[in-house]
């Protein structure tokens, strides 16, 4: 198990039932794969640096979690998967 | 501690050294930082997070401003670096320019 931090960002013209939704989304799918999560920050709107598939605005969630490094890669394509989330990047922290 | 010297390898620009043939008499002094912000101060992290640290390590065109700039030590550079890139990716940094201020 190692330490990770896993930034995405949702797009923010989902209302607050669908960006809750997407958040446990990721949450659960951690879950089940034996991930443990330390803490879910959601740091909520902000303006991007440069435009997303022409979005100006993210909705930004932070999960720090403990997780196995073999399953990080399913969870990056997973995460591929989901049309609501304009980037994602995972980092290990430890 | 070599980043402290005067005559770090990074100085030489090629205007400096049109200026060293003029004779050491024209040469003017930029002053720069003598110390790296994050060997001195234990307590300021690198993280790719902190918007705020790292935009006054980039310049206006986004780019990675040199450690001749900004002082910081090769180790704590390559961390600097790093952290801007991953922050550049999740769009709390700009690749190129600050976007908002051309557009809108």
């Amino acid at each position: 198990m190692h330490k990770y931090e896993l930034i995405f960002i949702l797009q923010a013209d989902l209302d607050e039932a669908a960006l809750d939704a997407a958040v446990e989304n990721i949450e659960t799918l951690i879950k089940n794969n034996q991930g443990e999560i330390a803490k879910t920050d959601r740091w909520g709107k902000r303006k991007l640096a440069y435009p997303i598939r022409k979005m100006n605005e993210g909705y930004y969630v932070l999960v720090e979690f403990d997780y196995e490094p073999e399953a990080v890669a399913a969870l990056k394509r997973t995460m591929g998967f989901n049309e609501h989330i304009l980037r994602y990047s995972v980092i290990r922290i430890d | 501690m070599t980043e402290n010297r005067p005559t770090d390898r990074g100085d030489r620009s090629n205007r400096d050294d049109r200026r060293e043939r003029g004779g050491s008499r024209n040469r003017r002094f930029v002053s720069r930082p003598k110390f790296c912000q994050f060997c001195s101060d234990k307590k300021l992290v690198i993280d790719y997070k902190n918007v705020e640290l790292l935009s006054r390590l980039v310049n206006e065109t986004g780019k990675i401003r040199p450690r001749r700039q900004t002082g910081t030590c090769a180790k704590h550079q390559r961390e600097v670096a790093t952290a801007i890139k991953n922050a550049r990716h999740i769009a709390l940094l700009p690749f190129e320019g600050d976007y908002w201020a051309d557009n809108n």
